[in-house]
């Protein structure tokens, strides 16, 4: 309590110092430095009040003996009076200086001072003396007409900035770069307020003929924050126009993504991709700029976890999603595939762009065989200095998860030999950074394990000990391991297909999980693993 | 129903009260009741705000009111100023008290925990007061920050944001009065014309005549019947136009050509009089021969470049308008001995002004200068 106490001191201090540099933010510089302390100062006021509303008026003076000019300096500065709520813990500040019963005439005075603030803050600044008399004249206080006056003046500048857009020839009604960057500072504090919302899309859609960036990082900034939140809702257009000028937007919401990702526990692919879809990313990287950062994103966030399965798994979600949205976006405004794949070989991209499920069953081996070859020439072909090499390939293919679960499928479904092209594309899949011999042997090493499985898919009983021995399953090897996950995989989907399967699958699963027998797991659910 | 017209009533003095000395009296439990009241009205307005025959009940209360005080605005401290304003009675009385001085302390003192009881359970269904009054603030602020570094006076005057909300304001009032007496509109322009700046209340006017017609206000809720008469308020800022020949002068005087080109084209009752006073100040202007030009012999008379501006304004109006002042200054030209010497008719003389304008617009056009209407 004590440190708590001592802290508020040293704000104090910092504030009422910011307070008085800024006076009424009237120029570039206090009105930036304004809009950048904002959301601290808040936590500075709501701090207070709980300070303030556990004393009387008199012992609040003794503690802070200039709290009076603390709270007039903020409430003759219009942008923090504009923010989120802190003309309401002002008010509530304020009021905690009011003597209940004021027992000599300086306390009767500070009750009148308090009286002139809080009528201040709300009497909504006039400013126009006519406007004032003549709206006076007709009978109207200004809480009838100042939502209305507000309406007219935000679509007047929306529509003045889009004609600025769209008329940048004629130099006379041109919207000087000095006026937009003012305009989108005072947008600052504004951006949760609806009212505002229209200058917010306009000045982000809009963005005029000047060659550099006029409009505040401030505001960027404050506007991508309030959609992360969901405290703002804008068009598509807007939100993509926002991450398209301020690349750092754009990044944190990737990280805003992940961060969620990451905090939530249990992720079920559905909640996973409700999450991505909430986000606004996939529609937004409908747009190939936008999608080769989030692109990048994700490979490094590969690179770093060494591919993650569950990284894996968002980025195939996320992937389907891209292509639901891609599929909504108007056909002739579409760009065209290489511009999303810049690094790839046209047949290789659109081959694995097919829905999986558009491929009829007696066609499954032939589309495996196909995609193994291009991504083996891909893969093995260093000739061409295709950038990163293998990685690039696998990068592509791990996109679409559906292809390694038709290759699982059609190596247990069919009793034949199963063929060398499909026995590379899973070892690839879980392991491509593997040399040639490596490769070899994982391939051998899962025919062995199919051998066994088609084979115990012929006897009557099944237990699910006997399959893990099967799979050579042993409890000293890592089971994050890719031959590992890869020979699990194979189990999972056994235990699914094969009939009389489903009686052990709970068993299988408990038994073959990468955390040990203790975790749940409920098979039913589709999912890489 | 009764019970809640006498609310309405009780309300409507405790409102006019407020702003008054009177409030010395009150105690907090006054100042309790009074802002329960208010409430309780703002709900009725919330519940019945889309029902018809209550709402008309209580619209009718309302206007009788205004009638007993001799019409809107009449009485010595304004009160409930439309059905609208039932909405939001809390803010309204809230902050007549705040700001009224006479207030004793422990009244002050409590009205003040009322309005702002600090953080709490928000209501899910209704804004409380202290969310409302919060909205005000932070509207007010806005409004302040886009007028100081954003908002550039629009020449379009009926563009002005400013000036578009006063005009949709004066034709809202309008409306309410015309419903409340038939002749209560004209009535209360004259009172509006003797007590408002008059340069700013006459360009108010230009521009509501010029608005679309009028759409439900922001906070209404749309109904179907009852606001949806359009253009009534611009009606009966004709008809106090054309009954008042010194507003209408000042009018036509104060107010750029174009604006007022626009405005005589979209209402065409306007134009006969505006023609008329056109001509009357033509005439008043006489041929100085030493220098060449019009003149007019007193100080308030119309120059001749305005006159000429205007009469070039209003040839460049689409037809109708067009060719009747054509067919104008035409008559007045044969009336005046149908010169075609310049000196002799000032008629004469700004027709070949506007004809050679015409014709040098033509050129920079790049038109042909065959047929000509002019």
């Amino acid at each position: 309590m004590a440190q708590d106490s001592v802290d508020l001191s040293c704000d104090y201090q910092f504030w009422m110092q910011k307070l008085s540099v800024w006076d009424q933010a009237s120029t570039l510089e206090t009105q930036q430095d304004t809009c950048v302390h904002l959301a601290r100062f808040q936590e500075f006021l709501r701090k207070m009040y709980e300070a303030l509303k556990e004393m009387d008026s008199n012992t609040i003076f003794e503690r802070f003996p200039t709290i009076d000019q603390l709270l007039a300096k903020a409430c003759w500065n219009p942008f923090i009076l504009a923010y989120d709520e802190s003309q309401k813990i002002l008010i509530w500040c304020l009021c905690c200086l009011i003597n209940k019963e004021p027992q000599n005439s300086r306390q009767s005075k500070l009750n009148s001072w308090v009286q002139g603030v809080l009528s201040h803050i709300l009497s909504a600044l006039r400013f126009d003396k006519e406007v004032a008399l003549f709206t006076q004249g007709l009978g109207y206080a200004p809480i009838d007409y100042y939502p209305g006056l507000l309406k007219n003046m935000v679509l007047s500048l929306a529509s003045e900035l889009r004609e600025n857009h769209l008329n940048g020839f004629n130099t006379q009604r041109r919207m000087t770069p000095e006026r937009l960057a003012s305009l989108s500072r005072v947008c600052v504090p504004l951006i949760t307020l609806p009212d505002v919302d229209p200058l917010v899309e306009a000045l982000l859609v809009c963005h005029g003929h000047e060659p550099q960036e006029i409009l505040q990082p401030e505001f960027f900034e404050a506007v991508n924050e309030a959609i992360l939140l969901k405290k703002i809702s804008l068009p598509m257009s807007a939100v993509v126009c926002l991450w398209l000028r301020h690349l750092p937007s754009l990044e944190k919401a990737m990280l805003h993504l992940f961060e969620k990702l990451i905090s939530s526990e249990r992720n079920c692919l559905r909640r996973i991709e409700c999450f991505i879809k909430d986000s606004l990313l996939p529609q937004a990287a409908c747009h190939p700029a936008i999608f080769r950062v989030v692109d990048e994103m994700f490979r490094c966030a590969l690179l770093e976890t060494d591919g993650a399965p569950e990284i894996i798994a968002t980025i195939q979600v996320f992937t389907q999603c891209f292509l639901e949205a891609l599929e909504k976006e108007n056909k002739q405004l579409r760009f065209a595939l290489k511009t999303y794949f810049p690094y790839t070989s046209p047949s290789l991209a659109m081959v694995l762009l097919q829905d999986p499920q558009d491929v009829p069953r007696g066609r499954w081996l032939q589309t495996l065989k196909h995609i193994s070859e291009l991504l083996r020439e891909a893969v093995e072909d260093q000739t061409h200095g295709s950038r990163g090499g293998p990685l690039e390939s696998w990068f592509l293919f791990i996109r679409f998860g559906g292809w390694a679960e038709m290759v699982a499928e059609q190596l247990l479904r069919s009793a034949a030999e199963p063929p060398a092209a499909l026995l590379w594309l899973l070892a690839f899949y879980y392991s491509p950074r593997d040399g040639r011999q490596q490769r070899a042997q994982t391939m051998v090493q899962v025919k062995a394990v199919l051998g066994h499985l088609l084979a115990m898919s012929r006897s009557s009983s099944l237990s699910a000990w006997d399959l893990q021995t099967a799979a050579g399953q042993d409890t000293d090897t890592d089971p994050r391991a890719p031959a590992q996950q890869l020979i699990r995989h194979l189990l999972l989907h056994f235990v699914l297909w094969a009939p009389g399967g489903h009686t052990i699958a709970r068993d299988v699963v408990t038994l073959v999980s990468p955390w040990g027998p203790a975790s749940e797991y409920s098979p039913g659910m589709s999912s890489p693993w | 129903m009764e019970s809640l017209l006498q609310h309405l009533d009780r309300f409507s003095e405790l409102l006019a009260v407020s702003r008054t000395a009177h409030v010395r009296t009150w105690d907090p439990v006054t100042v309790r009741r009074a802002l329960q009241w208010a409430r309780y009205l703002r709900h009725i307005h919330r519940r019945f705000g889309r029902h018809g025959p209550i709402r008309t009940a209580l619209e009718r209360r309302l206007h009788n009111q205004w009638r007993q005080e001799g019409g809107f605005g009449r009485g010595p401290v304004p009160g409930l100023a439309n059905f609208q304003a039932l909405g939001h009675g809390d803010v309204l009385l809230s902050l007549r008290l705040l700001e009224n001085q006479a207030l004793g302390d422990a009244a002050r003192h409590h009205l003040v925990q009322q309005l702002f009881p600090g953080p709490g359970v928000p209501d899910a269904d209704e804004e409380t007061l202290q969310e409302s009054l919060a909205r005000l603030a932070r509207c007010g602020s806005a409004v302040h920050m886009l007028r100081f570094n954003g908002y550039r006076k629009n020449l379009n005057l009926q563009e002005d944001s400013l000036m578009k909300t006063q005009a949709e304001l004066l034709l809202e009032r309008l409306q309410e009065v015309g419903k409340a007496e038939a002749e209560g509109p004209s009535r209360f322009l004259s009172r509006l014309w003797e007590r408002l700046p008059q340069n700013n209340f006459l360009k108010v006017i230009a521009v509501a005549l010029l608005q679309p017609p009028l759409s439900p206000r922001p906070q209404e809720e749309s109904e179907p019947s009852i606001h949806k008469t359009p253009g009534e308020g611009s009606q009966a800022l004709v008809h106090w136009l054309l009954g008042n020949s010194e507003v209408f002068a000042a009018f036509c005087r104060a107010l750029p050509a174009g604006l007022l080109t626009l405005v005589t084209s979209r209402h065409p009752a306007l134009s006969p009089v505006y023609l008329g006073l056109l001509t009357d100040w033509g005439q008043r202007l006489h041929y100085d021969l030493q220098k060449g030009i019009w003149v007019g012999t007193e100080s308030q008379d119309v120059p001749w470049e305005e006159l000429h501006n205007r009469f070039q304004s209003l040839c460049q109006a689409p037809p109708p308008l067009k060719d009747k002042v054509l067919t104008a200054l035409e008559t007045c030209k044969a009336q005046d001995g149908d010169f075609e010497v310049p000196g002799l008719s000032i008629w004469t003389d700004l027709l070949l002004a506007l004809r050679s304008g015409a014709f040098r617009k033509r050129q920079v056009l790049g038109l042909s200068p065959g047929l000509s209407s002019v």
